[in-house]
């Protein structure tokens, strides 16, 4: 066929580096979905978690509108407060080189979330199926799957489709626990965490921004639980020595890049790293940063700030030529392009906007769900823009609490009708 | 000639008969020796009670396990991993199939004790405490 000769265009290895981010993103947002609609009572009868989250106060339905609201912002200012602290101190741990910790906390919160989320989770769908299994197999299973998630995530070289899978996971079951709490805390929260995202990744004093340029200026990865989408190969770049390939990934590269203030950073000697940075040469890699989440009482699970770094010039040098030359760059420059990483909280995030949607209405999901993703879009080109640490929640939350607002004021009322009086729909 | 890559390699996999990557991602993989004290740690670990360890670890050396002449002090741990998972399954899957299909007949009273609702119920596992 004419178009396996074709070279690859930007247009191919750039829609497929965004499709192998937003994938796991729809994932998860599906599944939290599928969560909510199963699980959930309705409103009235909800009990509402107590945890930091709503300490200031909690939403009852008596309340005014009014009222309602003045709560909600309490409950996120605080909530944004205990983040925004809990950040400056992975900062100050992470500046005097506590690597070591930071990891076993990372592996400590990770094995919380899965074994005690995931199993009261686990609980609350077995009581509402009945389904009939007993306790000896179901503490075996979930202790399977906690210890080997822990592993996922603690181990630096485990299998990228295992990691992957237990990080969706992960942001699935905290994302399912956020949607827990009262309506108008949820939304305020979020809008707010979008606030607090902007202001830490682009203020020069912000907690995300000082833990980037500390990572950069000594050439380390932070330890935190980060998504990295799997690198996209050019498979036109015809045969090569496999070594190379494999220097690309795993080695730490000092060789002179053009990209000045470059965050060239080659996945590490530094064996407490999870997160995983395919880089070369010419090619630098992107990292999507995510933001501190604190949760309940219980657990504290660390998100790992969402970086994002700078693309290289040889999506630029694509655009010429794909063949030949670039092929000699390629060699030289290693092949794969960088690879997207998002950081988790963006996806609990994302995933606890659709979620509550899911809680009114599937026509709002559909609506939050396309805002999102367009709004990731955005930040996407932003970042190829830029190249420089963006924050990945406030496009898309604010566009997404728009599309809420807009569908519940505006579509619904328009569909229902229209469905009424058997217009279409 | 048959596909001895690996998902990521690209490249030199047609000319070459034996794979050169012994995890299933391939270049973004692991080393030959890194591999085999993943191997080994993972075969050990899995001891614990651990089955999806052992599941992991053959996901993950899968190529060794499909060419297991080319990486033979790997493959021994792999092939070690499997028999011991498949094992496991097999005695977890009757238990628990014993316990669904037998239910009340069979156990009895202690049908109700071991179930886990029932477990959860009792222990108010299901309210967020």
């Amino acid at each position: 066929m004419a178009q396996n000769q074709r070279p690859r265009s930007v247009l191919d290895t750039l829609g497929e580096e965004i499709v192998r981010i937003i994938t796991p993103v729809s994932i998860c947002m599906l599944l939290v979905v599928i969560l909510v609609s199963i699980l959930s009572s309705d409103p009235s009868s909800s009990s509402s978690v107590t945890s930091i989250a709503t300490i200031a106060y909690s939403e009852t339905s008596s309340d005014s509108s009014w009222d309602k609201f003045i709560g909600a912002l309490l409950n996120a200012l605080v909530f944004v407060a205990v983040v925004t602290v809990v950040t400056f101190i992975l900062v100050l741990l992470f500046y005097l080189r506590c690597t070591k910790f930071l990891k076993i906390y990372m592996g400590f919160s990770a094995f919380i979330v899965l074994g005690f989320l995931g199993g009261e989770i686990a609980l609350f769908l077995i009581e509402k199926f009945s389904f009939p299994v007993d306790c000896f197999t179901f503490l075996v299973l979930l202790y399977n799957f906690a210890v080997v998630g822990v592993f996922a995530v603690f181990i630096s070289k485990m299998a990228i489709f295992v990691t992957q899978t237990y990080l969706v996971a992960i942001g699935m079951l905290v994302a399912y626990w956020f949607t827990l709490l009262p309506e108008w805390t949820t939304w305020v929260l979020l809008v707010a965490m979008a606030l607090y995202d902007l202001a830490a990744v682009l203020l020069p004093v912000g907690p995300l921004r000082l833990l980037v340029e500390l990572a950069m200026s000594r050439d380390e990865d932070i330890p935190a639980l980060v998504y990295e989408a799997r690198p996209v190969t050019h498979h036109d770049s015809g045969p090569r020595d496999g070594g190379v390939q494999r220097r690309l990934w795993r080695e730490r590269r000092n060789d002179d890049s053009d990209l000045g203030d470059n965050m060239n950073t080659n996945s590490n000697l530094n064996s407490n790293s999870t997160v995983l940075a395919v880089g070369s040469g010419h090619n630098v890699t992107r990292l999507a940063r995510a933001e501190e989440g604190q949760s309940a009482e219980r657990d504290a699970e660390l998100s790992a700030p969402l970086l994002d770094q700078r693309m290289n010039d040889h999506w630029h040098r694509q655009e010429e030529d794909a063949s030949g030359e670039s092929l000699l760059l390629e060699g030289i420059g290693l092949g794969s392009t960088g690879a997207i990483k998002l950081g988790l909280g963006d996806f609990i995030f994302y995933s606890v906007l659709v979620g509550r949607a899911a809680m009114y209405d599937f026509m709002t999901v559909y609506a939050c769900y396309l805002a999102i993703i367009a709004g990731l879009g955005i930040t996407l080109m932003l970042l190829a823009f830029y190249r420089k640490a963006l924050p990945a929640l406030p496009v898309s939350v604010m566009l997404g609490v728009l599309f809420y607002v807009l569908t519940r004021l505006l579509l619904e009322v328009f569909v229902v009708q229209c469905s009424l009086n058997l217009i279409m729909f | 000639m048959e596909e001895s890559q690996s998902n990521n390699n690209n490249g030199n996999s047609i000319i070459l008969s034996a794979p050169v990557w012994p995890t299933i991602d391939g270049p973004l993989g692991l080393t030959e020796e890194e591999s085999l004290s993943y191997a080994r740690r993972f075969f050990q670990y899995g001891f614990a009670l651990l089955p999806l360890l052992w599941a992991v670890n053959c996901f993950y050396f899968w190529p060794v396990l499909r060419h297991s002449t080319s990486f033979p002090r790997i493959h021994r741990y792999v092939l070690g991993s499997a028999v011991g998972f498949a094992v496991f399954t097999i005695v977890l899957s009757s238990w628990a199939l014993t316990f669904v299909i037998g239910g009340e007949h069979l156990f009895g009273s202690a049908w109700d004790k071991l179930v886990m609702y029932n477990v959860a119920d009792r222990l108010g596992l299901t309210g967020w405490s």
